[in-house]
């Protein structure tokens, strides 16, 4: 017993000693000076107000090669910009967020009354869900008197919009859905039909490569559903709901773009790594062992480095180098593959800025709007960062920034598609999104000997039960 | 209680004093546990709507039990808790035995062995999920290779699940629940370990060597002497695993989000996916309460058991 | 740990055992060994097709040790090491995981395990010494309570955590909340490894002392306390490695960055490309690391911890 006496003694001194250090150090830290996070306010002059907002990203991240480092950046550069302008008024705190917890946890908070932030960043798909939960403030009175009102892309405010009539967020991009093509691996161009597609496919299977990669897992709650496979399902003109908030999923529609992703999986023209889920379908189109990768139009950011097929290298390791492979022609942009006589679709999610209920300071959030919407290359910076895709904005759209090749071959390509987001009138989002993609999962890679009618009008039983 | 200290207190002051040694943590115990328990009864008959909580009765139960998903993940949390309970037990004895001989190095050996122990789940998840990345993780070189595993290879967080046997019972299950089995008993067997190695040391000695002489082999001495007296703990550390197994969501949580597919959707990664990611507290709290009637059966059979066991030593 | 000793075992059997141990102890590193492999390598060899062991293969593919490519940019990219004039080493690491998340978790954990010594250590006093009614119910009451699934109390205890943020009562943080929280999950486990402790140490000491006119508070405070020291270091060590170790109850009610614990922090990497594997790779090791030492150094007091709670609890 005696000897280990000293052994505890030092132990529990050094523990003593930790949380003697840790308890000042962690409260120091987001006051260095390049954190904006939770800056104490006696640091501040007194009138100066915090103005809380989430954002996936997080300004304190430097990684350079972190998955969000660019909307990173972005928060980075941009905090002190506002900090300067709104000097003496706001003081902008951002808290990061988890990107696949964020929204869960903005309609906890509402719900429970806590701590809210004054503008959260959003993208649409969980209208619907907001709506229902009571989550986000109804902005219209307020939009419609700003001069940019009359400017913003009708299409973007409908997304915007619940099923009462209330605009529920200030839409500021739209992230379309597009393919993203290795051009060499299709010297015929990209398939237009399902035909054509399957003996590109073929082709490409006989020298070793795969005609597609897309997020075909399971994971994060069925993310894959908004992706590519709601690409398919809405290229053969299917669509998830009845239109009076009921899932309705057995049409023949929805049946034959099921049955095309069954096939292409089946026979082998998906790489296994499409299935992985945590993003790694990415993997196979960055080393161009995939011809195509239908995705969201943000996916630029994220698609890197790149190994084109002639080898040639495009190694920034930032979101430039899909930009570049575009300006080098080696990477075109394409509608995807529709069935004779049927539009090709595409999903679309607009990005943009809730005000939650029970936000202390709405109007802060309205002058950070406003100092976003009024200049057109803060505008422009916003959109081409975080946005991730085209300016709400319609005279942005002119901007010089979106004069590039990226833009002009995305342009192009969805101007021969029709874009839709997938919820329709579904309420339910979270749970419609997961159940559906699970059934998908199971007929398309898990069990291609199960009727795909039947299958999907259990999913659709089973949540029309909660209606 | 207070009532019954009271009482005690008028014939000698000191009777109070546990009373206020209990008190600290009793508080703490009823803020942190006992007011969540009643809250989640309360919840999982409500439902929410934009006004707020409003009265189902049953409907949550109803729901869930209407769940296809609900019947999947009963099945394959029954495959892995015996997976994982039964093969942490058997290779948990089996090293026990080793170790209980005379080793020198068995010193060594255990604190080697039981550093697993001390990595928390979701890193063994993560570090196990490193192993098997398809196409770019370390054994899924070996693993992949259509050499191995004819036609194509086995990618394990992509294979899906050979066909059933039973119906809808999923069995044979998916590599990638197999997989998840090997890293949760991974985790847990230096604990199962020692708790077994240290019965077996309470295991007369004397009775060995006699039946030893009397010509036991080594096996029978297992099976016959060995399995019987240590049996009390064989129960407890099956029904701990159980426990362990039924209420983590760490290891699925970053190991494999329950895919590929459903196929690794164990009861508590459900809980946790309605619950915290579609919202829908309410059928969360009733499916947390059959998971917490199962826990109290399994805890009932501990206490039960070291009873039995304290009261014939 | 006591050994039983059979001078009757042979040599070659000896061996043979020796071996078994050594193979079992080679599949149990693995995973780890792995792991430190990978967080060694660069970015080229992460992103190999197929994957290769170890980074040292020549261009013509022979194995070469001096053509090793071992990096620490994992490492690096964890840490974000920036150069500074004042720093000691002459840079200051500005990576989130140490400059926030770490911190964070050493203080939660060292402040929950010393309330939880202390609160443990008074009520499993009163258990193993006082009979009172109510105090089997009480200690079945404890154990019972911890059969609810984490995940739900996690429901009630973030509304309360809003209610108690909005009261803004004096002294209160979210940091003292979190902690209460974590006491309140690790308390039931340890009040019974606590009271088996105290069981351990013989009534006549403290009788004796009373007879010499000590008081009850005296006596437990100088003769029962020093003696149940080592136990109750067991039960810190325990807890401190429980809360570093916790995930679910972290992540779901910590909202700000700056109370991040290190494992939420980890989640952070969870999801991030293939090229980032080995920083994955090194912030698992990193965060894993303090707890392999801890252990390594107090091994017996864990040992001892989890035997008394496993099969008293």
């Amino acid at each position: 017993m005696k000897a280990k006496w000293p052994l505890l003694a030092i132990l529990s001194l050094l523990v003593l000693v930790l949380a003697a250090c840790a308890a000042p150090a962690a409260p120091a830290a987001p006051a260095a000076p390049a954190a904006g996070e939770e800056a104490a306010p006696a640091e501040q002059p007194a009138q100066e107000i915090d103005f809380v907002t989430w954002y996936q990203y997080d300004q304190n991240n430097t990684d350079p090669k972190s998955d969000e480092r660019v909307g990173n950046a972005y928060l980075r550069k941009t905090i002190p910009e506002f900090n300067a302008a709104f000097e003496g008024k706001w003081n902008w705190v951002n808290q990061p967020k988890a990107f696949d917890k964020m929204n869960a946890e903005l309609v906890a908070a509402v719900q429970s009354g806590g701590e809210v932030p004054d503008l959260f960043e959003m993208g649409t798909n969980w209208v619907n869900l907001f709506y229902q939960n009571g989550t986000l403030q109804d902005l219209r009175g307020w939009a419609e008197q700003q001069p940019w009102w009359k400017d913003l892309d009708p299409s973007a405010i409908a997304a915007c919009t619940a099923p009462d009539g209330a605009l529920l967020c200030i839409p500021m991009s739209e992230r379309p859905h597009l393919v993203y093509v290795w051009k060499d691996r299709f010297p015929n161009g990209f398939p237009r039909t399902p035909e054509e597609f399957m003996k590109e496919a073929e082709r490409l299977k006989q020298e070793g490569l795969y005609a597609i990669t897309f997020f075909g897992s399971t994971d994060y709650d069925g993310e894959g559903l908004t992706r590519a496979i709601w690409t398919t399902i809405a290229s053969w003109g299917g669509s998830l709901d009845d239109g009076q908030g009921n899932m309705k999923l057995d049409t023949p529609e929805n049946i034959a773009a099921i049955e095309f992703l069954r096939e292409i999986v089946q026979r082998g023209y998906v790489p296994e790594i499409a299935f992985a889920g945590k993003f790694q379908e990415e993997e196979a189109f960055k080393d161009a062992s995939a011809a195509s990768f239908p995705t969201g139009l943000f996916g630029y950011r994220y698609v890197n480095p790149l190994t084109a097929p002639d080898g040639t290298q495009y190694s920034k390791g930032n979101e430039e180098d899909m930009l570049d492979a575009i300006a080098a022609g080696d990477v075109i942009l394409e509608p995807f593959v529709a069935p004779e006589g049927k539009k090709p679709g595409c999903g679309i999610e607009v990005n943009g800025f809730g005000i939650p209920v029970g936000a202390k300071h709405p109007e802060a959030a309205y002058d950070y709007i406003n100092w976003l919407m009024e200049d057109i290359d803060r505008n422009a910076e916003f959109v081409l960062g975080p946005g991730g895709g085209f300016p709400a904005l319609l005279t942005t759209r002119s901007h010089e920034l979106f004069q590039q090749p990226f833009y002009q071959e995305a342009a192009k390509a969805l101007s021969q598609s029709e874009c839709r987001p997938w919820y329709g009138s579904l309420m339910r989002v979270a749970e419609a999104q997961s159940m559906v993609m699970q059934t998908v999962y199971r007929l398309i890679k898990e069990d291609p000997t199960l009727d795909i009618a039947t299958e999907l009008r259990k999913t659709q039983e089973e949540y029309n039960a909660g209606n | 209680m207070e009532q019954t200290l009271k009482r005690r207190a008028g014939k000698s002051p000191r009777n109070w004093l546990p009373f206020w040694l209990i008190l600290p943590t009793i508080v703490v115990l009823l803020a942190i546990q006992v007011y969540p328990a009643i809250y989640t009864i309360w919840l999982s008959l409500q439902k929410r709507t934009p006004q707020g909580w409003e009265y189902v009765g049953l409907d949550n139960f109803r729901r869930l039990f209407g769940m296809g998903l609900f019947d999947e993940s009963v099945g394959h949390t029954i495959v892995f808790l015996v997976g994982y309970a039964g093969l942490t037990l058997i290779l948990g004895f089996f090293i026990a035995l080793l170790l209980n001989r005379n080793l020198r190095f068995s010193g060594l050996y255990i604190t080697l062995l039981f550093i697993p122990w001390i990595i928390a789940d979701i890193i063994t998840g993560m570090v196990f999920r490193l192993l098997v990345v398809p196409d770019y993780g370390l054994l899924s070189g070996i693993l992949q290779n259509p050499d191995i595993f004819p036609p194509n290879g086995l990618s394990i967080l992509t294979a899906v699940r050979p066909p059933s046997w039973f119906g809808n019972f999923p069995f044979p299950p998916a590599p990638a629940m197999i997989y998840l089995i090997l890293a949760s008993s991974w985790r847990a067997l230096p604990f199962i370990t020692l708790l077994l190695l240290a019965a077996m040391q309470t295991v007369p000695h004397e009775i060995i060597e006699s039946s030893r002489i009397d010509g036991a082999n080594g096996r029978q001495i297992v099976r016959h002497i060995m399995i019987p007296l240590m049996l009390p703990t064989l129960v407890v550390a099956l029904f701990s695993l159980t426990l362990s197994g039924m209420n983590g969501v760490g290891m699925v949580f970053s190991l494999t989000s329950g895919g590929p597919g459903t196929s690794t959707e164990v009861l508590s990664y459900l809980l946790y996916s309605i619950g915290w990611r579609q919202l829908n507290f309410g059928r969360a709290a009733a499916l947390a309460l059959l998971i917490a009637i199962i826990n109290w059966l399994l805890i009932a059979g501990t206490l039960r058991v070291t009873r039995l066991q304290q009261r014939s030593e | 740990m006591q050994r039983l000793s059979l001078p009757s075992w042979r040599t070659r059997e000896s061996v043979l055992v020796n071996a078994a141990m050594i193979l079992i102890l080679i599949f149990a590193m693995l995973p780890i060994f792995t792991t430190i492999l990978i967080s060694f390598k660069g970015e080229k060899d992460i992103v190999r097709k197929p994957p290769n062991f170890f980074p040292c293969d020549t261009p013509d593919g022979r194995f070469d040790i001096t053509q090793c490519r071992w990096t620490v940019e994992g490492y690096e990219r964890v840490l974000a090491p920036k150069p500074a004039d004042n720093s000691l080493l002459g840079f200051t690491l500005t990576g989130n995981m140490v400059r926030t998340y770490i911190p964070n978790s050493l203080t939660y954990a060292s402040i929950t395990s010393l309330a939880v010594v202390f609160l443990a250590g008074l009520s499993g006093y009163a258990f193993s010494r006082y009979r009172f009614r109510g105090h089997n119910f009480l200690m079945t009451g404890i154990l019972a309570i911890t059969g609810v699934p984490l995940l739900t109390n996690l429901l009630a205890l973030y509304q309360m955590g809003t209610v108690l943020r909005k009261a803004d009562l004096p002294f209160y943080n979210d940091r003292l909340f979190i902690i209460t929280v974590y006491m309140g999950f690790f308390l039931p486990l340890s009040v019974w490894i606590a009271k088996g402790f105290f069981d351990a140490i013989p009534r006549e000491l403290e009788e004796a002392a009373l007879i010499d006119g000590c008081t009850p508070v005296g006596t437990l405070l100088r003769i029962t306390m020093p003696l149940a020291l080592p136990g109750l270091m067991a039960v810190f060590l325990l807890t401190f490695v429980n809360v570093w170790n916790e995930f679910i109850a972290g992540y779901l009610l910590i909202s700000k960055n700056s109370l991040k614990p290190a494992m939420f922090g980890l989640y952070e990497f969870l999801g991030q490309n293939i090229i980032n594997l080995q920083v994955i790779a090194a912030a698992c090791i990193l965060i894993a690391l303090p707890m392999v030492i801890l252990f390594l150094f107090a091994r017996r007091s864990f040992f001892r911890a989890m035997v008394e709670g496993a099969v008293k609890g």
